[in-house]
């Protein structure tokens, strides 16, 4: 046997070898493209954002007298007196930034010692209700605001009580009520809370203030959220799209993440590497690529005609399983291989069957990786507007869909509806729906980034 | 099983006549297998290793656990292992040393077919296992590590309860019985429960390295396999969790039959019965050099490449 010299080992190992240069450089080529490519992204959402708040500031600091529903555009653009906007803001922000720093701390000095889970578990509960209260309290003290407020959810002769008010409120009012006037608060709180819980995600820091913030606009108008299109766009709201674009996506989720995921097994874990699984392998990630349009033009092809859907939910939900499904495998696939080769064998070892391997260790492992790919793809299912309109989803929606086989329509479609029309007052609401639009989109971001961090370190 | 298995139980002909059918000085009743003898450029001409394991008498007198003849084992075009034959005596620890790379890891996931999970890895020969050949594509894999478990080099429990770790293997092969009793039973027999009795519910992965390495022996033991394989479960111990392990040997040899490996010569004096030191030449093939009682071995090995890597004088 030929000794090797211990010299040489050693001075290959310098960061300034040849091959290790190259190896940095290719690096830092990729870290700069994936930067740009953040960036990029970013500014462009930034802009979007900025131009949406300026726009909609604007009005909120205009003189304050209401122009009236009719002159102008509803969404988050409200006839509210100007105070009543910039109050919402002055007291919403700092009780979610402040309350969940303080609730805490609060009880920590109450009654020391106490676990900290539960802490923050007490914290929840005492906050929160902190928070609706000084919500109530502001609602009654504010009449100007509160009058619109009651007139908004739909209650005459209100009189500025507000259990008065609910008295008086059917039972939908009263889900409008708490929609708007308890879950919207909760949200605020829950987004601080979020903030100050996890201030070592920092990630999440900046989609929580944002839906914080958006939230408090939409607050301004119930009406919005809770109204179907109209022909006047101060009566006009997004209730047919929101709960539309909900219904798809569940359909969706439902047709696309088994079929995605169990295409992922087979390719990961059972096919044979021949040609036939490569020619698999190879489609699918072209598949990723192929325009949406195409997708919904297949799909006005054989779910609208040939499998005679119609334009039905069912029909939306289908294209847009085909769409999604090439990222939900490849991101599926990615997670299984995240697998560790020793997990594997030590299941292996002590007599598991392949599928009793992958039911019982591959799969837990790598689901919370699955569920975020598929939160991706769902968060690109949910702004697609070409397929939608390629299979003829309809734009004026008055009614809730009962069953998949009914017309729908969604957020995208709805935007773009109102967009395309003259007055302007379609426009401002159209800048509403965007925020919704947005909104959804971040919390689905942020849930798939908890969900990833969760499952790396819950074990 | 009792201690004195020399008195118990003699191999059964087939065995014997197959492993003195390579002893080309002894009777030959089946067909001799392909030549054993082997040029090798700095050792010359010397017989395959077997003929001196034969020598030990143990071939005639063990009632062995397994038995291999001529196995080879590749990845893809490599040849890792070359023309193997030795015996593993039943009850008994056997040492598996050697340096770095001469194939103790791939000797040993031939035994429970772990090799199988590797593309493009393929094994040849013939270990016998209760009279079948293990290696057999007909033999069902999962049978055979279930009754032959393994414990890695690199303690690799579930991202599990420890409970479930235990109980896993116990649960899909279809046990009915008590599992807590079970959990409890494998745990004690790993002697991990002590220190783990209050907190079953912990994952396995918060525990120290030496804790998981005795809970993967509990995880192993629970599906009572025949044979347990364990591929250096000490490497990664401090000295104290090392005596542990190495007690934990001796104590479950009386009960299973354990391949070990092992770099730490001491290590296999002190634990195993028997000893095979496996040595890979220029083109990286590994072979067995010598298989024997362990005391001879160390003390009078019969090659001379044995003495110097036992003495540390090899390389
Ligand atoms: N999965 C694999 N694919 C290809 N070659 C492999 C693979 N595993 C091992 N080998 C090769 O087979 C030979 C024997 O490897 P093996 O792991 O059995 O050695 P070992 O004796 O266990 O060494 P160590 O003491 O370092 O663990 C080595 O030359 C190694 O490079
Ligand atoms: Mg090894």
């Amino acid at each position: 046997m030929t000794r090797v010299s211990v010299v040489a080992p050693s001075a290959q190992l310098t960061a300034f070898s040849p091959k290790v240069r190259i190896r940095r450089g290719v690096s830092v080529a990729f870290m700069v493209a994936a930067l740009l490519a953040i960036a990029i992204s970013m500014i462009m959402l930034g802009a979007l954002i900025v131009e949406i708040a300026v726009d909609g500031a604007a009005r909120l600091f205009t003189d304050g007298a209401p122009v009236g529903r009719e002159a102008r555009g509803g969404g988050i653009l409200t006839d509210l007196p100007t105070p009543a906007g910039i109050g919402w803001m002055t007291w919403a922000l700092p009780v979610a930034v402040l309350l969940p720093f303080i609730g805490p701390r609060l009880i920590n000095a109450l009654v020391p010692g106490l676990p900290q889970i539960a802490e923050r578990a007490i914290g929840f509960i005492v906050v929160a209700p902190a928070a609706i209260f000084v919500h109530i309290l502001y609602v009654r003290f504010e009449s100007a605001y509160y009058v619109e407020y009651a007139k908004a959810v739909g209650i005459d002769g209100a009189s500025g009580n507000i259990f008065q008010v609910l008295g008086e409120a059917s039972g939908f009012q009263i889900v409008r009520l708490l929609l708007v006037g308890i879950l919207v608060p909760l949200a605020i709180f829950a987004a601080g809370w979020f903030w100050a819980h996890r201030m070592r995600r920092p990630s999440l820091i900046i989609p929580a203030i944002i839906i914080a913030g958006w939230v408090v606009y939409l607050f301004m108008d119930p009406w919005f959220l809770s109204s179907f299109p109209s022909r006047k766009p101060a009566d006009a709201g997004i209730f047919s799209a929101v709960t539309g674009t909900l219904y798809m996506m569940v359909i969706t989720v439902a047709v696309a993440f088994p079929l995605g995921v169990g295409a992922a097994i087979y390719l990961e874990e059972y096919a044979k590497p021949n040609w036939f699984s490569r020619m698999i392998q190879v489609n699918i990630s072209n598949l990723a690529g192929v325009p949406s349009i195409i997708y919904g033009l297949l799909g006005l092809q054989v779910f609208v005609r040939v499998l005679e859907f119609e334009r039905s939910v069912l029909a939306g939900a289908c294209t847009m399983a085909l769409l999604v499904m090439p990222i939900i495998i490849v991101s599926a696939q990615e997670a299984l291989r995240t697998v560790p080769p020793s997990m594997r064998e030590a299941a292996y070892a002590v007599g598991a069957t392949r599928w009793q391997v992958i039911r019982f260790h591959v799969l837990p492992y790598a689901f919370g990786g699955m569920l975020t790919g598929n939160i991706l793809a769902m968060s690109r299912a949910i702004g697609e507007t070409a397929p939608l309109i390629a299979i003829g989803a309809l734009t004026f929606i008055a009614f809730l869909a009962d069953s998949p086989t009914d017309d729908f329509t969604v957020l995208p479609i709805q935007i773009f509806n109102w967009v395309a029309r003259p007055q302007a007052g379609f426009h401002e609401i159209a800048a509403s729906a965007i925020i919704v639009l947005m909104a959804i989109l971040l919390l689905m971001n942020a849930a798939a980034i908890i969900m990833r961090q969760r499952t790396r370190t819950d074990w | 099983m009792a201690r004195n298995f020399f008195t118990l139980m003699r191999s059964s002909a087939p065995t014997a006549t197959a492993v003195s059918g390579a002893n080309q000085s002894g009777p030959t009743t089946t067909p001799p297998p392909p030549p054993n003898i082997k040029e090798d450029a700095d050792a010359g001409v010397h017989l395959d290793p077997t003929l001196e394991a034969v020598r030990h008498e143990i071939t005639e007198e063990l009632d062995m656990a397994l038995q291999l003849r001529q196995v080879s084992a590749f990845y893809g075009s490599f040849q890792a292992i070359d023309n193997m034959s030795m015996p593993i005596p039943r009850n008994r620890v056997t040492a598996l040393i050697g340096p770095s790379g001469c194939g103790k890891s791939t000797l040993l996931r031939c035994f429970n077919r772990m090799n199988d999970l590797i593309p493009g890895a393929r094994v040849e020969g013939e270990i016998e296992f209760e009279g079948r050949n293990l290696l057999d594509p007909a033999m069902d894999a999962v049978e055979v590590r279930r009754r032959i478990g393994m414990v890695f080099q690199k303690p690799n429990p579930f991202p599990k309860s420890i409970y479930e770790n235990v109980a896993f293997g116990a649960r899909i092969n279809g046990y009915s019985g008590d599992m807590d009793r079970l959990v409890e039973e494998s745990l004690r027999r790993a002697a991990l429960w002590d220190e783990v009795k209050d907190e079953l519910d912990k994952s396995g992965l918060a525990l120290s390295g030496g804790q998981q390495q005795r809970l993967c022996i509990a995880r192993a033991i629970a599906v009572q396999p025949e044979i347990i394989l364990m591929d250096e479960p000490a490497s990664a111990l401090d000295p104290v969790a090392t005596l542990k392990i190495e007690d934990l040997m001796r104590e479950l040899a009386e009960e299973y039959t354990i391949v070990v490996v092992t770099h730490n010569m001491q290590q296999a004096g002190r634990v195993s019965d028997y000893t095979a030191f496996l040595l890979a030449g220029e083109e990286r093939v590994g072979r067995l050099v010598e298989f024997g009682p362990t005391q001879d071995i160390f003390t009078n090995p019969l090659d001379q490449r044995t003495e110097d890597y036992i003495t540390g004088r090899y390389g």
